[in-house]
């Protein structure tokens, strides 16, 4: 008798642990939700309100708060505060929240998140080549009633289209984008080489001569002085321009033919040259224990190549004698240089597009835009009005704020766009793969073939 | 007849709570992905996902990419599960042997169990990293070749199997101690009457008794390396040239990555049914006679 007792007794133990169990699950689902809510009450009471003439008043005022939610770049998180605090002052009904993802992460979380219809991103940045990706499946919501005439006329063309789709504007442009190649002026001199001007281009053969001359090996054999690095080693905004130089395109015919594209004599020459850097030459490191601006800023690189936004954090933390020149080519082949960069979004499932548009004009135009330059992302402004000021403002006559001005006209030198296709995100990232693998010392042809295997399969769900 | 009824559903209501987590969390999941491998992604937002009944199937099944990566993962488990089982079975009877000194050995040989995977993974990393490596380190200093671990695609490979075992295998071992432990004394020594040497004991009695525990390990090994992930996310993500690509992650990369839920599901499917097969042959071959 006692037994069965005990035995049902732990029996409804069981039970009761199974809806404790149950129970500690359901909260735990529903707490961005209850979160969000708190976060939301909490700026309400925040809201200094002293001289307000009535509670109701009060309450009313607050409501009309709406805060939006911009999901970002992890690695512009050293942006002034201030930026979005000059946009809440003029906007007081509009509060900014910021959500910053790395940029490993930022597109799959874009892809997953909007998959998943999420309504809690209201502005996202975007890397320009996925506009169409995104527009494709209608995630982002039509920017044509944002701007003004006058203020899409500033944007730089080339940077307009690529926002654009299927005829309508759906990302803004806030920043475009070249690539300049910053050198050790010390190492150079210790080297007995004579450096490129600002306006010289070295062809590939050149610079990766010097960067050979250039290295220095200590007595263990550790290399003190690397020759040269890309500062995105494997991705394709980094290296298309080698390909671009040979006279390659990016991709086939309605941007999901591959075979015969990426597999080409052209980029097998490329892909050649880029294995012979890490693999035969050895002027560059195979592995990114540390990035190449970190490698450059120590002291311990000759040569990289780099966007403009480098300029502010060599100019503040290198100790040596620097300079910049123009993004090389190859020998006989086309100039060709790198283009692009983020745009803004806004979630077509937003819940407030309103404020989250007025958002996106604001930090696109006029002052937001350049602020956002000065001190946000140092990212190459997209705006003609702002680009104008490297001519004509005294602040960028002397190095190193010079230097934007080479970049201006970087900018304008065999820009080749990354390639539209509705699959970019899948080509980004199967390029990477397939020159990470030819960086560690897989043959160039068979990596290649590789990749147009791996594209063809991924391709086939969009045909 | 009342009472027995009664007490027969009793065993049920214990085990409801196990199989209601069990409903939740791996049958329902399981039967909304083979659902989702049926139908394909609405282009358009909002639109309902369109019905395509095998199609996703059969365009996995022409894909040379999971071809690829199906033989390696099959190339991966018949190499990691038998070692892994054979290395802990042989370092149980090593924990089990009555000599000096086998304390502190029991106390080390645990270690890398209470060590996080993640953390395994990324000192391993650094330690075979083909540039700053330890392991080359020390093959060079030694005046041997440094290896390239992690970047051949004949070495990756292998360098994952040995990270993965470092912490496996002492983990299996646990459950051959326990075993052996339980080994009947008077078995033991009525063997050892009859004449049997270490071998033979070995053979004839330790080995028969672990029966059940080989099969349990094996078992529940091939389910953990079918599903391995950590390692491959951590040091190759697939590559050399999808030499590490496991089945796991290349359903990890369509579904998380490139948002391909279609395939991702068919993937799981695909891998849900193999794991049952090789489960089930597993036994068929293992299961006691009787």
């Amino acid at each position: 008798m006692d037994l069965k007792k005990y035995r049902w007794l732990s029996l409804i133990v069981c039970l009761l642990l199974v809806v404790f169990a149950l129970a500690a699950c359901g909260p735990g689902i529903s707490e961005p939700a209850e979160i969000e809510a708190d976060d939301v009450s909490a700026e309400e009471v925040e809201e200094p309100e002293p001289d307000a003439e009535s509670e109701s008043v009060e309450e009313s005022e607050e409501a009309e708060v709406v805060t939006i939610t911009w999901l970002r770049l992890a690695e512009w998180n050293a942006a002034d505060p201030k930026i979005i605090e000059t946009f809440e002052a003029e906007f007081p009904g509009i509060k900014v929240e910021v959500e910053e993802i790395p940029f490993s992460e930022l597109v799959s979380q874009i892809n997953l998140r909007f998959g998943a219809d999420d309504t809690s991103i209201d502005v996202i940045s975007a890397d320009v080549p996925l506009v169409s990706s995104y527009g494709y499946k209608d995630w982002l919501l039509p920017l044509d009633d944002v701007f003004t005439a006058e203020e899409l006329a500033d944007f730089l063309p080339a940077a307009l289209d690529a926002g654009t789709y299927d005829g309508s504007l759906l990302a803004a442009p806030v920043s475009t984008s070249t690539q300049l190649l910053y050198y050790n002026a010390d190492a150079f001199e210790a080297a007995g080489i004579t450096p490129p001007g600002q306006d010289e281009r070295l062809t590939w053969e050149e610079t990766i001569d010097a960067a050979q001359q250039l290295q220095v090996v200590g007595d263990d054999d550790t290399v003190e002085m690397w020759g040269f690095q890309w500062e995105q080693t494997t991705a394709p905004y980094q290296l298309l321009p080698l390909m671009g130089s040979l006279g390659g395109d990016y991709i086939g015919e309605g941007g999901l033919v591959v075979d015969g594209v990426v597999n080409s004599d052209s980029w097998i020459e490329a892909a050649t040259f880029y294995y012979d850097v890490f693999n035969t030459y050895k002027v560059a490191p195979q592995g990114d224990a540390v990035n190449g601006p970190d490698l450059f800023v120590n002291g311990n690189l000759a040569m990289l190549i780099a966007g403009p936004w480098q300029i502010s954090n060599f100019a503040d933390n290198a100790e040596f004698d620097w300079n910049v020149s123009r993004h090389p080519y190859f020998e006989g082949g086309d100039v060709a240089t790198s283009t692009g960069s983020w745009h803004l979004g806004v979630n077509s499932l937003s819940e407030h597009p309103e404020e989250a548009k007025a958002f996106v004009r604001w930090l696109s135009t006029g002052e937001g835009a350049e602020m956002w330059w000065r001190d946000g992302s140092h990212d190459f402004p997209a705006q003609q009005s702002v680009l104008a000021k490297f001519a004509t403002h005294a602040e960028f006559d002397d190095p190193p704020m010079s230097f934007n001005r080479v970049a201006g006209d970087e900018a304008t030198q065999g820009p080749i766009p990354r390639p539209v296709t509705v699959g970019y995100l899948e080509y980004d990232q199967i390029f990477r793969d397939t020159f990470q693998d030819i960086r560690i010392g897989t043959d160039p042809a068979e990596a290649l073939d590789t990749m147009v295997d791996r594209l063809e399969s991924e391709f086939a769900k969009y045909k | 007849m009342k009472n027995r009824k009664k007490i027969s559903a009793v065993p049920y209501l214990f085990l409801a709570p196990a199989i209601i987590l069990l409903v939740i969390f791996n049958l329902i999941p399981a039967i909304a992905t083979f659902k989702q491998s049926l139908f394909a992604e609405a282009a358009r937002r909002g639109a309902d996902p369109i019905f395509v009944g095998f199609e996703n199937f059969l365009r996995i099944f022409q894909d040379p990419v999971f071809w690829k990566s199906a033989k390696v993962t099959l190339f991966f488990s018949l190499i990691v599960n038998p070692l892994q089982t054979v290395f802990a079975l042989g370092l149980a009877l090593i924990a089990t042997q009555k000599v000096k000194g086998i304390g502190f050995f029991r106390s080390i040989y645990l270690l890398p169990v209470a060590v996080s995977i993640n953390v395994v993974v990324v000192v391993w990393g650094l330690m075979v990293d083909p540039n700053a490596g330890l392991l080359n380190g020390i093959l060079k200093q030694i005046g041997l070749m440094e290896q390239p671990f992690l970047t051949s695609p004949q070495q990756v490979l292998n360098t994952i199997i040995m990270i993965i075992s470092w912490k496996g295998v002492p983990y299996w071992a646990l459950f051959f101690i326990a075993a052996l432990q339980a080994i009947p004394v008077s078995a033991v020594e009525a063997a050892i009457i009859d004449g049997a040497n270490k071998w033979q004991l070995l053979i004839r009695i330790t080995i028969p008794i672990l029966r059940p525990i080989i099969l349990f390990v094996l078992v529940a090994d091939t389910i953990v390396n079918f599903t391995l992930f950590v390692p491959i996310q951590l040091l190759t993500q697939g590559g050399p040239q999808l030499a590490s690509n496991l089945v796991m992650y290349e359903t990890y990369r369509r579904g998380f990555i490139y948002g391909d839920l279609g395939s991702s599901s068919v993937m799981l499917t695909i891998m849900f049914f193999v794991i049952l097969i090789v489960i089930g042959l597993q036994n068929l071959v293992l299961r006691e006679k009787n």
